[in-house]
């Protein structure tokens, strides 16, 4: 890394404000509701926070976005009128190295197969200012059995770690360094002693024992071996078939595209894209009314497949990056960690 | 206090005898501390049963599931299916029953009673500890000890327990075949509809405000109606998927399939589809308080649907699970109804 720096905790909101005055919209977490939630940060942000309840991927990958508007007068040609995102500056703070690491695979999903420009003019204006746990904030935490790590800056402009008085900021991309550079002087020298206390901080961090997928590079094959395999179905049984597990991840990217009229004389309305999911009973609804994945288990078995499978044979990596979110969520306990472990069991 | 052996053995001896196909019931979940609904089909596995204050899930819904699976695949059933049943779930199968989902032959339903506890609201907990998680929890009859990355704590066990439960006063399922259990029925801890009490003192205003706040959080991932054993519709207002496409089917007839709300999580959108399903539950909804407890982003359904609850309760005399045989809300007329609306 390029631009490591000492950061005096008392000194964060300065920062923040500085960031700001750069014309950045700064987010964090904030405890609203019961429920923590990236929200537009006026002062300072709390960063003693379990991992954020959504994942940030609605900065890049809203849950609607209006392509273009129509209009049809009888008699006349249809009106098509573009819109485009609108895409402030946002720096996302307090993103945990999972979702950073989430933000990696959207970007392959929506830049390096086809060109999203809607994602991409978002992406291009959020800066992710991530925070290392120094220990897992959450009991269903797994990221270091699918190849990350709880101080993985991958994904991040910036990576801060906690030392107590003060945090290690170290830049990531240019963005980043940016970012640091709007307020230089309130930055400190990493010392040597900082350094040594980093490396501790982050060791132990690194050894903090978590829950695991057994096999994730043996995964792939173990999947694919069990595609028929009867636990799919067994594994299902209770799901409620909710979005739950697909909204709040940080790498499900499945949408819809609808038209939505706000008026039938004239003929107007507006085509919109919103989030969709493999777990819902029409998402591979075919227009003759048969369904390919009818069955509960077939969509478990789409889901975590995605994660542990197709994704790898597309991309060359796992998409899960071990949140947890949707081990924590679930209603009913369903547990892609138990599942894929399972499968692998029933296949070997 | 039940001895869960007690249920283990029932669900053991059922299964060997054959008179039931299954079990319904919970066991320990693999991620931690709560329990999760299972299906047990073999005696041997009886021994995995759990019941403890995790055990939060209305399994009403898994018979709903059954039945849709039954259908789907076109087989009859070769025996019951047993099912443990809190209070809350045994008033859902009966609802169930009333609406005749199934028959009482077809569900062997071995009640558990909540004596003077209920299930924990994990949120209460997460409260007490800046909102993470705990990872595990164990109930001694008052108390709960659990552990989070904030450390250990020892919470009093009404602090912690779902509204629903305060304010439940069947925690015994009257409806079964066998149950275990001291019967509380008629205990309050507190009052029915309190909840929602204590919200309706805000002013119209206030509460407006709120519910907007509310609607608009809300992701619709439509846990709370897909957790709701009574909302078992095939095609639900959210998703048409009866539509059926022919050769013959014109642009427009697909342009415009029915789509009561759009799929855009927008406030206009979330609220008609709240006050749909609110109706849709009216004189039905048996306050089991799952769609609470399931919402990701903490919507405080219950204020809802114990509302329409109550319009039942006073104007109709309405107590929905209370009877199989009593008369259903939507689906009855009587001669003396107030019918003070009706002009
Ligand atoms: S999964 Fe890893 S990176 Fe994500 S919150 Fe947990 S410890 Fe941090
Ligand atoms: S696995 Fe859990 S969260 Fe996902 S659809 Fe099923 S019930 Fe919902
Ligand atoms: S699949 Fe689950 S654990 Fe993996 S990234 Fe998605 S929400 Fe997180
Ligand atoms: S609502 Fe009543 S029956 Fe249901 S879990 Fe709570 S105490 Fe038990
Ligand atoms: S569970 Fe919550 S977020 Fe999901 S649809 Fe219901 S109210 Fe909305």
């Amino acid at each position: 890394m390029s631009m490591e720096k000492t950061l005096d905790k008392a000194l964060l909101s300065d920062w923040i404000a500085a960031v700001t005055s750069g014309g950045w919209q700064v987010h964090g977490p904030a405890l609203e509701d019961g429920i923590w939630t990236f929200k537009p940060v006026a002062a300072s942000v709390d960063l003693d926070y379990p991992n954020v309840k959504q994942a940030p991927k609605d900065f890049a990958f809203p849950q609607r976005e209006i392509f273009f508007a129509f209009e049809h007068i009888k008699g006349e040609a249809p009106r098509l009128k573009e819109v485009k995102p609108e895409a402030p500056q946002c720096a996302v703070f307090g993103v945990r190295p999972c979702d950073g690491r989430g933000a990696v695979r959207m970007d392959k999903v929506f830049s390096d197969n086809v060109n999203d420009p809607y994602y991409q003019e978002r992406r291009k204006n959020t800066a992710y200012v991530g925070l290392a746990c120094n220990a897992p904030p959450s009991p269903t935490c797994f990221c270091k059995s699918v190849g990350g790590s709880p101080v993985s800056s991958e994904g991040m402009d910036i990576l801060l770690t906690d030392l107590g008085e003060i945090y290690i900021a170290q830049a990531a991309t240019k963005t980043g360094e940016a970012l640091m550079a709007a307020a230089d002087k309130l930055f400190g020298k990493m010392g040597a002693a900082d350094k040594k206390q980093l490396d501790k901080v982050h060791a132990d961090a690194v050894a903090a024992p978590q829950r695991a997928v057994k096999d994730a590079k043996g995964a792939p094959a173990a999947l694919k071996a069990g595609f028929d395999s009867a636990v799919w179905e067994e594994m299902a049984k209770p799901c409620i078939g909710c979005g739950i597990c697909t909204f709040l991840c940080p790498t499900c990217h499945c949408f819809d595209i609808n038209d939505e009229m706000t008026g039938m004389s004239p003929l107007k309305g507006q085509r919109v894209r919103t989030w969709d999911n493999c777990q819902f009973p029409d998402f591979t609804m075919h227009t003759s009314g048969h369904n390919p994945r009818e069955t509960l288990g077939t969509r478990l078995r789409q889901r975590v497949s995605h994660k542990f499978r197709y994704f790898h044979e597309n991309f060359g990596m796992l998409q899960c990056t071990g949140c947890g979110r949707c081990v924590s969520e679930c209603p009913v306990g369903i547990d892609i960690v138990a599942v894929v472990n399972k499968v692998a069991e029933h296949v070997a | 206090m039940i001895n869960v052996q007690d249920i283990r053995d029932t669900a053991r001896d059922l299964l060997a005898k054959g008179e039931v196909r299954a079990v319904i019931g919970w066991r320990a979940g693999s991620r931690g501390m709560a329990a999760e609904p299972c299906v047990v089909t073999k005696p041997e596995e009886a021994d995995s049963l759990v019941w403890d204050p995790t055990c939060y899930h209305n399994l009403a819904l898994q018979l709903v599931n059954d039945r849709k699976d039954l259908v789907h695949s076109k087989k009859t059933a070769t025996a019951p299916i047993g099912i443990v049943a809190k209070g809350c779930d045994a008033r859902a199968i009966v609802v169930l029953l009333q609406e005749h989902y199934f028959k009482r032959e077809d569900v062997y339903i071995i009640g558990v009673s909540c004596e003077n506890s209920g299930v924990l609201d994990e949120r209460k907990v997460k409260a007490q500890v800046g909102g993470f998680a705990p990872s595990a929890a164990a109930f001694d009859g008052d108390n709960f000890s659990v552990k989070t990355a904030k450390g250990d704590k020892k919470l009093a066990g009404r602090e912690v327990m779902a509204d629903r439960c305060l304010e439940c006063r069947t925690p015994f399922p009257k409806e079964n075949n066998t149950a275990f259990g001291d019967d509380k029925t008629g205990r309050e801890f507190d009052a029915q509809f309190a909840a929602l009490a204590r919200f309706e003192a805000n002013d119209e205003a206030a509460r407006w405000e709120f519910w907007q706040r509310q609607f608009d959080r809300c992701i619709r991932c439509f846990a709370c109606r897909s957790v709701c054993p009574m909302c078992f519709c095939d095609e639900c207002v959210v998703d048409s998927i009866e539509m059926k496409i022919a050769p013959e089917t014109t642009a427009e007839e697909k342009a415009n399939r029915i789509r009561w709300i759009e799929r855009s999580a927008v406030r206009s959108e979330n609220a008609t589809y709240h006050m749909t399903r609110a109706l849709h539950l009216a004189g039905r909804c048996v306050d089991c308080g799952e769609c609470e407890r399931v919402c990701p982003v903490n919507i405080p359904l219950r204020l809802l649907n114990t509302k329409m609850e109550r319009e039942a309760r006073e104007a109709f005399g309405f107590d929905p699970g209370a009877s199989i045989g009593g008369p259903s809300l939507v689906a009855s007329f009587r001669d003396d109804d107030p019918g003070e609306f009706i002009r």
